[in-house]
């Protein structure tokens, strides 16, 4: 037993060692597709820097995540990036690291401290304010260009706790409310399918099953609308008299919108936030000063520039 | 006392309580008939609400543009909401009736999910080569019997481990699943490095088409309601759930029985993970989280006994059917999620303390 924990205890004195120098990244969690677009981005960019990265899944759990800071704080790493589960959990880290002087940097999503962050940490993401903006605004121009002054729709929430599906659905309202939509549009109804494609499907349906008639649907992300679409494929709905968007520009939904059934996403550079993030711990490691609150734009996509967005993601 | 263990008079005997012989003053009920109570009293509930609240059928057609007497569409998706979970509830249901529990489900069903679409991938999407690819070329656009068996033999090999690991070490079947529900999760993430798997080929496809989840989650259903009331395999279910050292001395190989249980019920959580796959047209990591507590959640609503030995798949798919009523009922009224899953939430709990009630009430009486 007394040699078992010896055996341990070296593996893990090892295991520090080889961490120290490196980058501690902790990501919100592993499988969200974007997330692990932008873990792919921070790996890549590391391993053309030929930077050691070590990182860690915090599933989605505050606690999780601040352990992971601490670990990586007491293994000695020389910056930390943190894609923190929730935005308004992040002073103690901020605290934390800054205690240790470790240099900290937040990835895509804004912390609630970004304008107090101290000189050594910094915030690399997109704007939420911009995401599904972006593509009402397109929507409504399309359905203006359509002939169309009154329309009605469905809105797709993402899980409700999520800052992000919070945003990305008040963008909706502030550009109903901004007059930069030339039609009328009334939310028929807006629920939650927690980002996935299959309750997005069942939600579809079960809207379908009410008849009522609608110009579109407006989901939170890429996944539900491709959910919506198959509902509506399965209902035998004329793909040209409903326009869906989603936001992410993930290949599923390029293909589907090669395909000629999703009209409009938006697509958010998660591989340069990741490589931007991972820039700036390693500036802020080496004692560079560096932009504090770096913006990547959201750009719009639609089946006239999708070429552009295939291999990006 | 009547004489025991002959034909007719076996099969009211091994059931539940372990009673000695059989009296038909103190035959209740069976408890099925409680939960299609239930489930009819909360559509009636549901008819009313939409009647006073926004005006329109819950069951009844009001479309103009369809000619039908009921909401068909309505209808339709209240089973298809639930299929998938249903499919892992019918084996949930035969590893509770043991006296176990499996909490390994949702996570079997993610790396079903992920390992069987990297077989079931085609080469060419929209004329690019497939952005999702896995594996090469030479294993792109297989017959559609290579990704079921693959997806079948992780659900076996799992429910495998699973058993053993419950039979033979005898270590409880909520941490041995416990471990399983971890590890398995880890395994779907790191199988792709969480990169979610998409574009499968046509006959993939269509395995989870249209109502095609609703025909497979029946034909199962019947299947195992048959075996679980008319095989040898379902009486020692009962048997070793009422009361495991009766069944060991009667001479059931009860170690042996509890892989094959545990290892039938991951067979279904792949199946499961076969037909979401395929309906959703991709296999992601996070697929089929929470699964396992809602096939739970279906066995218990519909009156399978978390001690063992008491429960039956008809049970279960009308506990799966309150689902899907519910979620569908709520989508009509315009309600939020929020609501849903508080009202989720004391329905699981009612139905149990209910189902206690009768119980002790039997018991006395």
């Amino acid at each position: 037993m007394k040699k078992a924990l010896l055996v341990a205890g070296f593996a893990a004195l090892m295991s520090t060692s080889a961490m120290a120098e490196g980058i501690g990244v902790s990501m919100a969690r592993f499988d969200d597709n974007f997330l692990t677009v932008l873990r792919n981005g921070i790996q890549a960019q590391a391993d053309a820097g030929g930077l050691s990265v070590q990182i860690e899944d915090a599933q989605d759990d505050v606690a999780k995540q601040l352990d992971q800071i601490n670990n990586f704080i007491a293994s000695g790493v020389t910056a930390i990036i943190v894609n923190p589960v929730d935005t308004s959990a992040t002073q103690a880290m901020t605290d934390a690291a800054a205690a240790a002087g470790v240099p900290l940097v937040y990835v895509n999503r804004q912390p609630i401290n970004v304008d107090t962050l101290p000189d050594n940490q910094a915030f690399v993401a997109s704007n939420e304010t911009e995401s599904s903006s972006k593509g009402v605004t397109e929507q409504c121009r399309l359905w203006a260009e359509g002939g169309k002054t009154e329309v009605s729709v469905y809105v797709m929430q993402g899980q409700l706790s999520n800052q992000a599906a919070v945003q990305r659905t008040q963008n909706i309202y502030d550009v109903i409310e901004s007059g930069n939509c030339p039609v009328k549009i009334n939310v028929i109804d807006q629920q939650t399918a927690n980002w996935s494609r299959d309750e997005a499907q069942n939600l579809m349906t079960n809207w379908l099953s009410t008849g009522a008639a609608f110009d579109g649907v407006i989901a939170n992300n890429d996944e539900m609308a491709l959910g919506a679409l198959q509902a509506l494929k399965a209902a035998g709905i004329d793909m040209a008299s409903v326009l869906v968007s989603g936001v992410d520009a993930t290949q599923d939904a390029l293909a589907s919108m090669q395909a000629g059934e999703l009209d409009i996403t938006v697509f958010q550079n998660a591989a340069a936030q990741g490589g931007g993030a991972l820039d700036a711990a390693v500036k802020l490691a080496a004692g560079e000063a560096v932009e504090q609150k770096v913006y990547v734009p959201f750009e719009l996509v639609t089946p006239a520039n999708i070429a552009d967005y295939l291999a990006k993601n | 006392m009547e004489p025991l263990a002959k034909g007719r008079d076996m099969a009211n005997t091994s059931h539940g309580v372990g009673g000695l012989s059989y009296d038909a003053k103190k035959r209740t009920r069976p408890p099925e008939l409680n939960v299609l109570a239930a489930l009819i009293l909360i559509i009636l509930a549901f008819e009313l609400l939409g009647q006073l609240v926004v005006g329109d059928s819950f069951l009844f057609n009001t479309r103009e543009n369809v000619d039908t007497l009921f909401n068909e569409q309505r209808l339709q998706i209240i089973i298809l909401q639930v299929a998938i979970v249903g499919i892992i509830a019918l084996g949930v249901t035969q590893v509770i009736i043991t006296g176990g529990i499996d909490l390994s489900s949702g996570s079997i069903v993610g790396i079903t999910a992920m390992v069987t679409m990297s077989f079931a991938q085609v080469a060419i999407v929209n004329g690019n080569p497939n952005p999702k690819a896995i594996f090469g070329d030479a294993w792109m656009d297989l017959p559609v019997i290579v990704p079921l068996l693959v997806g079948l033999a992780v659900g076996l090999f799992a429910g495998f481990v699973n058993g053993a690991l419950i039979a033979y070490t005898r270590i409880p079947p909520f941490i041995a699943t416990l471990g399983m529900m971890v590890a398995a999760r880890g395994c779907a993430k790191w199988w792709s490095k969480g990169n979610p798997i998409s574009f499968p080929t046509e006959s993939y496809a269509a395995i989870g088409k249209g109502m095609m989840p609703v025909l497979i989650f029946v034909c199962l259903a019947v299947l195992f309601h048959l075996i679980m009331t008319q095989t040898k395999y379902g009486k020692h279910c009962y048997a070793i759930g009422s009361n495991e050292q009766a069944a060991r001395m009667s001479g059931i190989n009860v170690t042996g029985h509890k892989v094959l249980v545990y290892t039938i019920a991951s067979a279904l959580a792949a199946l499961a993970a076969i037909v979401l796959s395929s309906k959703n047209l991709t296999a992601q990591a996070g697929m089929g989280v929470m699964y396992e507590l809602d096939a739970i959640a279906m066995a218990v609503i519909g009156g399978v006994s978390l001690q063992g030995g008491r429960g039956s798949i008809i049970g279960t798919c009308l506990g799966a059917l309150i689902f899907g009523v519910i979620i569908s009922g709520f989508t009509f009224l315009k309600l939020d999620a929020y609501y849903q899953e508080m009202v989720k939430g004391v329905i699981i709990v009612g139905a149990v303390v209910l189902d206690q009630w009768r119980q002790t009430k039997r018991g006395r009486g």
